[in-house]
């Protein structure tokens, strides 16, 4: 028996499920509801792990050649690595949107009081 | 003549802010600059920004809660792009006394002028000294900035600050947003701003709430911590490129 145990016709519900999210990626990409520059390594990891599913044999020997025993070991700590990338990703994204967003609110703030101030001004004059 | 801000930042301080503002247009008659009072309103849901804009000084709205920090940095950049000298800021809760302000300006006498005087309770022990729980954090974040920054200070989590030209530039930039006090020390530090402290007397909160109470105080200590050595590497390697090396702090 292979040190690493394949077991490719149990992969395939992990294809679907792969292919059913790069399906709603798709969507949502059509409906412009994500963009494609957020979502490029979000669609890089899906491709792979489809690869991964639909050739279990070719996994199998990159999961020997890395000391994983058990596929499933392997494709775990590959979907464990991905999502620690993914969500770094979107902490890097998610704290320059909060910056941007605290000056945004902090010019508007500082506008509208000079705004009020001219108004205040001009009704005065006027 | 100089010109100074008062910077006022308020969350729900309706309670304490009516008295406050009288008092510092009080004082503002006797300071030896013009002055010019702001009130930061921090996106309160009570009627602070009715009773500061009924008291006739300056009122700037943030849409949303940014904390303490952005509030300060609101009225940091309002005075540094209005060309300021100084600004000086007074928490809206009413602690800071407004009589002291005189004291802070007085310690730009001192040659050569600090870039910041920071108002320090724990100096003479005069006033408010704040809760024993408390002042074992300080004493924590004392021993820390001296670590870290060789700053040696006596009151790290005072917030009644005069800024000077220098401050205010290197401020209006960068300025943590929550707990931003012993922060914003290794920023200047690291700045190479010149800080030094003034006795001044506190008391205690006027009106409304601390943000620091129960399990906060907790993640306080561990956030400030951390960031007070984030901030001293990250300015330190940013001013190495733009600024002279730091300067001992008093």
């Amino acid at each position: 028996m292979s040190p690493v145990e394949l077991e490719a016709d149990r992969y395939w519900p992990f294809a679907v499920v792969c292919l059913v999210q790069l399906l709603l990626l798709l969507r949502l990409l059509l409906r412009e509801r994500i963009t494609l520059q957020g979502s490029i390594s979000y669609l890089g990891f899906l491709g792979l792990f489809l690869l991964a599913a639909l050739f279990p044999e070719a996994t199998g020997r990159i999961a020997r050649a890395m000391g994983f025993k058990v596929l499933s070991n392997f494709l775990f700590c590959l979907a464990i690595m991905a999502l620690a990338l993914l969500h770094l990703r979107a902490l890097v994204t998610l704290s320059r949107i909060e910056a941007r967003s605290v000056h945004l609110t902090q010019d508007l703030a500082l506008l509208e009081e000079r705004l009020d101030q001219a108004l205040d001004r001009e009704l005065t004059r006027g | 003549m100089q010109r100074l801000l008062i910077v006022i930042p308020a969350l729900n301080e309706q309670e304490a802010l009516r008295a406050l503002i009288d008092e510092v247009l009080r004082v503002r008659a006797e300071l030896p600059c013009a002055c010019e009072v702001v009130v930061v309103d921090d996106g309160s849901t009570d009627s602070t920004v009715g009773v500061a804009e009924k008291s006739g000084v300056r009122v700037v709205r943030l849409c949303r809660n940014l904390g303490i920090g952005g509030a300060v940095q609101t009225g940091l950049r309002l005075a540094y792009r209005e060309g300021f000298d100084y600004a000086v800021q007074v928490d809206g809760d009413g602690q800071h006394p407004p009589s002291e302000i005189a004291r802070l300006l007085d310690r730009l006498r001192v040659l050569p002028p600090p870039d910041m005087v920071v108002g320090s309770r724990r100096l003479e022990l005069r006033g408010y000294q704040s809760t024993p729980a408390r002042r074992l954090g300080q004493l924590w974040l004392r021993v820390w900035l001296y670590l870290v920054c060789r700053l040696r200070v006596t009151d790290p989590t005072s917030g009644f600050r005069l800024y000077g030209p220098k401050a205010l530039a290197l401020f209006q930039q960068t300025y943590a947003y929550d707990f931003p006090e012993p922060e914003s020390l290794a920023v200047a530090c690291a700045g190479g701003l010149r800080v030094v402290e003034q006795s001044v007397e506190m008391r205690q909160r006027q009106g409304g709430r601390s943000s620091i109470a129960g399990l906060t105080s907790v993640y306080y200590m561990i956030k400030v911590t951390l960031a007070v050595a984030l901030a001293y590497l990250r300015n330190g390697k940013r001013s190495r490129t733009l600024q002279p090396a730091a300067i001992p702090c008093a």
